[in-house]
């Protein structure tokens, strides 16, 4: 910055200042050379020399060291008004005069240069100490851009521009209006964003950068990177040490509000986690309990025989079936919610899955009485890791769908086949089968297969179970026999070895009388 | 003896401890009522009662906790209600000694049904055991260590034996993973479920009708097993 602003006198006015400030001197000294000695009229000169160096510099100096020596001889020497000496020692006193004030000269200047780099130095802590403070209460990106903008700019005259990685990790100018992205070497800022250092930038012309391209390093992550260019491509070398300070304040201000953001977004994500699940445990609690309530009176009624007659004990019958159905929609509801709103951890255990099987048959109960249902197991059938309980609301669904969808009477058959690394398991069912244009979406939120029907239900079994497979890493299709019938058929794959059991010691204990 | 027998009825919803109070008084038992679990514990101390029905969704504490208390000084039946969804909790209150659970909503026949069995049960197990047990046609002698299907002996391995006999032994209760796996292999393996499931499998094989959709050896998903006779 020193170069910019020492003085303000371009080097040839300066040294004709020099020049008239010692003929000045000299003309002052003129009237009184018989009063002074010729001493104290070279001593007049060195001052003069002195503060041409303090104020102007070392070449007015030099020139002034020149021009004082030759004004002594010309005009305060005897012989005077020539340049001819009446006595050689004098030669003696210009040549060390000359030393003297070229010295002097030199040193003064030296010491200006260094009390001014100091006192530059001084000015660009305090200015990059102010510039810190004004970033650590900037709440946006645009504030932070804007003041480091207005900072560079008031310091250096320069121009800042940043570019700032969007989503997508694609750098972008920010603000997006203010920055034109043609006058900037798109690949060159492709480089510096990823992983390299600072880059000059120069004109086709220019011998020297009057750019520079400044990674924006934060503590985690490259923030941005910083383009400065100054005007009218002046050279921008000495600045670089400024510029490196201003990118680090920036990358923290913006890596601050970055942290800031997400530690932001996460809590508010935890949030709403928290406030889904207590929804729906609530919701869940909140409905059970009026249905406990109204399936339980019903089912007094219905079985109140003597107090009620036989028409009223129907209708209560009717009120019971009705408030079941209506449990059963909550559930599937409850059910679809929870493994949407990813609350569902599986919690897998080594099962064997006709167990499994068999337990949802027995769960329907009433339900399958008017379908027979054959399990077909493959031999040697291994454990599958599962979560049961899940998997258990699979069959109870496909069971319940095909029990559903096909005449009473009518058989459907569980089919489990061994396959590379898991089991295959078939529902089949002996009804009309799944209609043809529907195939592809009957898994599909409140998807119904069977075109519409008289038969109740809101389509969400086959949703649950595509989510319940997916989530232990399964597919489900469906698809229809050739004989009629639908088939939904699902693939478990068996989550590693099964562990082995430790072999029972050969006790014949219970063995047969 | 159902007219001296007094129910607890633990649940904070007042509309379902109506239906339930209202269901075993018309069946002829005595019922006392509890709102908290803390209220239950004193009911529980002062009137003795044969049973105990226990919602798991109460606003002061833990079922099991519960269940774990009346068990230091009693081994009365606790029959569970519990939401579908409650799986965990039901899990813990079965392993601190609950002997079974009925998910909402319930049929009152059922209630009626588990009470019934859970209180002959209770006043079966102070009389001498039975020698002989059977079921469908299986007949097992646990003086002779012997089991006979259909007239025919079955060969059973030790554990096999054991595992039935601890069935039997808790006939209708629900006994979870880890009781049965303590009872039979010891306490080192109570998480080991893969044991119990092959070997559930080879009872299942040997002794029922039909090994895919058993009558007597009943999976209770997700919580364990129990026999129903």
């Amino acid at each position: 910055m020193g170069n910019l602003r020492q003085h303000h006198l371009s080097p040839v006015a300066s040294q004709v200042v020099a020049v008239v400030a010692c003929i000045l001197t000299a003309t002052v000294c003129l009237p009184l050379r018989h009063l002074l000695d010729l001493t104290n009229i070279a001593m007049l000169l060195l001052v003069t020399v002195v503060l041409i160096a303090v104020w102007l510099g070392r070449s007015p100096a030099i020139v002034a060291s020149f021009v004082s020596v030759a004004l002594l001889d010309f005009f305060f020497v005897p012989p005077h008004l020539s340049f001819l000496v009446s006595d050689v020692q004098y030669l003696v006193s210009f040549a060390v005069m000359l030393v003297v004030s070229l010295v002097i000269s030199h040193l003064t200047t030296h010491l200006q240069a260094s009390v001014d780099e100091a006192r530059d130095r001084e000015h660009e802590s305090k200015a990059l100490y102010a510039l810190a403070k004004a970033l650590a209460g900037a709440m946006s990106a645009d504030e932070v851009v804007a003041r480091v903008a207005s900072f560079v700019h008031q310091r250096t005259w320069a121009e800042a521009r940043f570019f700032l990685p969007d989503a997508g990790d694609t750098l972008r100018g920010f603000p997006e209006a203010a920055t034109r992205p043609a006058d900037v070497d798109a690949a060159a800022l492709e480089q510096v964003y990823r992983g390299g250092g600072r880059l000059p930038v120069r004109h086709a012309q220019a011998p020297e950068a009057s750019g520079l391209l400044i990674p924006l390093h934060g503590a985690t992550r490259c923030e941005g990177v910083l383009s400065v260019g100054l005007p009218g491509g002046e050279a921008v070398d000495g600045l670089g040490p400024m510029f490196e300070a201003v990118a680090s304040l920036t990358a923290i201000a913006l890596e601050r509000l970055h942290l800031v953001a997400r530690a932001q977004a996460s809590q508010m994500e935890t949030e709403a986690e928290r406030l889904k699940s207590s929804i729906l445990s609530s919701i869940s609690h909140d409905i059970r309990t009026p249905l406990t309530v109204l399936f339980g009176q019903a089912d007094a009624l219905s079985l109140a025989e003597g107090a009620l007659g036989a028409e009223e004990r129907e209708a209560a019958r009717a009120i019971r079936d009705q408030a079941r159905r209506l449990n059963q929609m909550v559930e599937k509801l409850l059910d679809m919610a929870r493994l949407q709103s990813g609350q569902v951890c599986l919690r897998k255990e080594w099962q064997a899955i006709d167990d499994v099987i068999g337990a949802s048959i027995q769960m329907l109960g009433d339900a399958l009485n008017e379908h027979p249902v054959k399990v077909l197991l493959a031999p040697a059938l291994p454990l599958v890791a599962m979560d049961a309980v899940l998997m258990e609301r699979v069959f109870c669904n496909l069971l319940e769908n095909a029990a559903k969808y096909s005449p009473p009477g009518s058989g459907i058959v569980v089919q489990v086949r061994n396959d590379a690394g898991g089991v295959v398991v078939e529902v089949h069912d002996g009804g009309g089968g799944f209609s043809p244009d529907s195939l592809a979406q009957v898994f599909a939120l409140f998807a119904r297969g069977n075109s519409p029907s008289s038969i109740s239900g809101v389509g969400l079994g086959l949703a649950i179970c595509r989510s319940i497979v997916a989530a232990h890493g399964g597919q489900i299709d469906a698809s229809n026999l050739a004989e009629g019938g639908a088939c939904v058929r699902f693939t478990l794959p068996a989550g590693g070895e099964p562990p082995s059991l430790e072999p029972e010691p050969a006790l014949p204990a219970g063995e047969g009388a | 003896m159902a007219a001296e027998s007094c129910i607890l009825v633990v649940d904070d919803e007042q509309q379902i401890r109506r239906l339930v109070r209202q269901t075993l008084e018309r069946a002829g038992y005595r019922v006392c009522e509890a709102g908290t679990l803390k209220q239950a514990l004193v009911e529980a101390a002062a009137a003795h009662p044969a049973l105990v029905v226990l919602d798991l969704g109460l606003p002061d504490g833990d079922g099991a906790a519960f269940v774990s208390a009346v068990r230091e000084w009693s081994s009365m039946p606790v029959l569970v209600l519990s939401a579908r969804s409650d799986e965990a909790d039901k899990i813990s209150a079965l392993d601190a000694g609950a002997d079974d659970y009925l998910t909402k909503p319930f049929s009152v026949g059922e209630l009626l049904a588990r009470v019934r069995a859970h209180l002959r049960r209770a006043a079966a197990s102070t009389a001498p055991g039975e020698t002989l047990v059977r079921f469908g046609d299986v007949e097992v002698d646990l003086v002779r260590r012997a089991v006979q299907r259909g007239g025919a002996p079955v060969h059973l391995t030790a554990l096999e034996y054991r595992l039935l006999t601890v069935l039997l032994a808790n006939a209708g209760k629900v006994m979870t993973h880890r009781h049965l796996l303590r009872a039979v292999w010891g306490p080192a393996y109570v998480e080991s479920t893969h044991y119990l499931r092959i070997y559930i499998g080879h009872l299942r094989q040997k002794l029922e009708a039909d090994p895919t959709q058993p009558q007597h050896l009943r999976t209770e998903i997700g919580v364990g097993y129990r026999f129903q006779v």
